[in-house]
């Protein structure tokens, strides 16, 4: 079975917000709303560091912990259990969305989730431009959105908007339940939390900290498991997990680099409308 | 526009708070909204069964919404 989850290392995430932006754009998120955010440790506000300026010569403990948060897509979501009408529901491949046609607006749902990461569309949901951006409907007045995970995308066989558009490559997306993905490698080798994990939720959202990795170079829009040729391990990388090196990982390892003609770097078309 | 809102991590003492204040003036019981996220994540724990949680909730979900489709229902759960 296919299980999708998210890997987000921290320690190279430098805080730019283009996952919080490409997300508002790709999925036509409404003015005022946002499905992702990139949180700091020190503080509610964009930008606040935690620690100290180094005094009186000390080595200060000025950190900035860039913490991206969005949709945790967990395994026993709390959202999913409360809802009436059975809006709110898990895939079969664990992406836990909404059906907007069956959503009453009730947001028991929205109560139930412990990590605020559903909006409410109290008015009738303004996009700028007015005809809306990206590849997805506006959702109405009176439901409940948030982080769909992009399946519109992946069930094109492409990565979420958020993870294709990381210029520090620190957002990585696959399947958990194959033992050769990167996400599955990175949750094994390096020292990875969930957040608030003493509830119980189980997310498939994992972070790294500590020890930085060597992120999923994105050599394009593909999900892993659509790339055919190319090497997710770019040269260099020297740390990658030592499982990596293709001998028994089928076609997400190797040390071959080519590129598929299908498989160019992802460029935004221009023109008709979408961008993918 | 809507009023801002985006993932936050909410401090677990103000939880309470915060979700009484998003079910503030919905159309549905609010109280049922609140003990109801309470006990899903005590399911999310393991303190709770999907089935006892489901049966503890039946009847007051087909009084308030006229239905009940959770997914929680046990096998060989009698709806009426
Ligand atoms: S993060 Fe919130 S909305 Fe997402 S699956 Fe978990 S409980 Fe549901
Ligand atoms: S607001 Fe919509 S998705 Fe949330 S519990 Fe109510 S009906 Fe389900
Ligand atoms: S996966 Fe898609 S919907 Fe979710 S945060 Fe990333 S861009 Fe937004």
């Amino acid at each position: 079975m296919t299980n999708y989850g998210l890997v987000i290392d921290q320690e190279r995430c430098i805080g730019c917000q283009a996952c919080a932006v490409s997300c508002k754009q790709e999925n036509n998120v409404p003015m005022g709303q946002f499905w992702n955010r990139v949180l700091t440790e020190g503080g509610d506000k964009i930008d606040t560091p935690s620690g100290g300026y180094p005094e009186d010569g000390g080595s200060g403990s000025l950190d900035m912990e860039y913490q991206p948060t969005a949709c945790q897509h967990c395994e026993n979501a709390p959202c999913v259990k409360v809802c009436p009408v059975n809006a709110t529901y898990t895939r079969d491949d664990g992406i836990v969305e909404i059906d907007y046609d069956k959503c009453i607006g009730c947001r028991y749902c929205m109560a139930a989730c412990p990590y605020n990461a559903r909006v409410f569309n109290w008015d009738e949901p303004e996009q700028m431009p007015e005809e809306g951006t990206g590849d997805v409907a506006a959702r109405p007045q009176g439901v409940v959105e948030k982080c769909t995970f992009c399946s519109h995308r992946v069930d094109e066989g492409l990565d979420p908007a958020c993870v294709v558009n990381c210029p520090a490559d620190a957002r990585i997306f696959g399947d958990l339940d194959d033992e050769g993905s990167t996400v599955s490698k990175y949750i094994n080798e390096y020292e990875t939390d969930q957040l608030l994990e003493d509830r119980g939720t189980d997310p498939k959202t994992h972070y790294i900290s500590g020890e930085m990795s060597p992120g999923r170079p994105q050599t394009s829009d593909k999900m892993e498991s659509e790339l055919d040729d190319v090497s997710p391990w770019s040269d260099g990388a020297e740390d990658v997990p030592s499982d990596a090196d293709g001998s028994d990982s089928g076609d997400s390892g190797g040390s071959h680099h080519s590129i598929e003609s299908d498989a160019d770097p992802h460029v935004p078309a221009v023109g008709s409308g979408g961008d993918d | 526009m809507n009023d801002p809102q985006q993932p936050r991590l909410t401090p677990i003492d103000e939880w309470e708070d915060e979700a009484a204040a998003m079910l503030d003036g919905v159309e549905y019981d609010t109280d049922l909204g609140l003990r109801m996220a309470r006990d899903a994540i005590r399911v999310s724990n393991g303190e709770l069964s999907d089935a006892e949680f489901h049966e503890k909730y039946h009847e007051e979900l087909l009084a308030e919404f006229g239905e009940d489709e959770r997914p929680t229902k046990p096998e060989g759960f009698d709806d009426d």
